[in-house]
């Protein structure tokens, strides 16, 4: 594999020596740019004492491209579908290379906090969001407790 | 080159697969969307012009397994098709009589797999060949 940019490792290291509470990365010893992430469901919202895992990948381009980032635990939430796959500007159009892995996993934390059933992925999820919060909010807590338990 | 993982790339071809980028002769997308481990695919072969399979449509179940890329997926047709790489009595493409299978590379796509299996129904000695009746299936 070619060698991996210094930025890469500095990141890296970073995220292990100053880590982000409630987040954890750590990249497989196969592939350096593929990390195995956890993020602790942020305290008030629905997700609140449960662990979801992600995976994040640093294509060829990064910094210059933003990260890959994807939910493997199932979670209900308007901005993240059926696949794992994540609505976040900052994933898309509004990415740049200023931004790091680290301020990457905070912005899906803070998500987490902050659904916006306005700018939905999953469509579905976003409608329920809309019409019935409490009940949305209700069932994003029983599907914590079902699939992203510590 | 470093090697994206095998999810990331199931994304991508799924994106590409949805927004439809890739030619009209085939098409392929997700047999259940709510499985996130992205395994089970449907495919599509249109026949190519000027040979038996003309106007047809063929249907393809392809299976990404947890080495894919890495190892190529398994592609079975769901249509019946008289081809030499077919195996007649299942539908499955037969691996070491299919190019683009026994020789895969990491860069190939499942649209490599459709399109490479087009260019078979058209090659010299397949596009004349009997074909069963139109819309059976193995």
């Amino acid at each position: 594999m070619a060698s991996l940019p210094k930025r890469i490792i500095k990141e890296t290291e970073r995220l292990v020596t100053d880590p982000v509470p409630g987040i954890t990365a750590e990249p497989h010893d196969d592939n350096l740019r593929y990390f195995k992430v956890t993020i602790e469901g942020p305290a008030g919202s629905p997700y609140e004492n449960g662990l979801f895992n992600l995976e994040l990948y640093l294509p060829d381009d990064y910094p210059m491209e933003a990260p890959k980032v994807r939910f493997l635990t199932k979670i209900y939430h308007p901005n993240i579908d059926r696949l794992g796959r994540i609505c976040l500007d900052i994933l898309k159009t509004n990415w740049s290379p200023a931004l790091q892995i680290r301020t990457v996993l905070l912005s899906v934390q803070a998500l987490l906090a902050s659904p916006n059933p306005n700018d939905p992925l999953a469509n579905d999820v976003a409608e329920d969001w809309i019409k019935n919060e409490q009940g949305a909010k209700a069932k994003a807590k029983e599907w914590t407790a079902l699939y992203a338990k510590k | 080159m470093s090697k994206i993982p095998r999810s990331f790339r199931l994304l991508e071809e799924l994106e590409n697969g949805e927004k439809g980028l890739g030619p009209e002769s085939c098409s392929y997308g997700l047999a259940d969307a709510d499985d996130n481990t992205m395994t089970n695919w449907n495919g599509t072969i249109l026949g190519p012009p000027h040979s038996n399979h003309e106007n047809r449509i063929y249907s393809l179940a392809i299976e990404c397994g947890p080495e894919y890329p890495d190892q190529p997926p398994k592609v079975k047709f769901i249509s019946k098709v008289n081809l030499p790489c077919v195996d007649q009595n299942t539908g499955d493409v037969i691996v070491k009589d299919f190019h683009t299978l026994s020789g895969w590379k990491r860069s190939y796509s499942m649209q490599t797999v459709l399109l490479d299996l087009r260019k078979e129904m058209a090659t010299p000695s397949n596009k004349k060949l009997p074909q069963p009746k139109e819309g059976s299936t193995f």
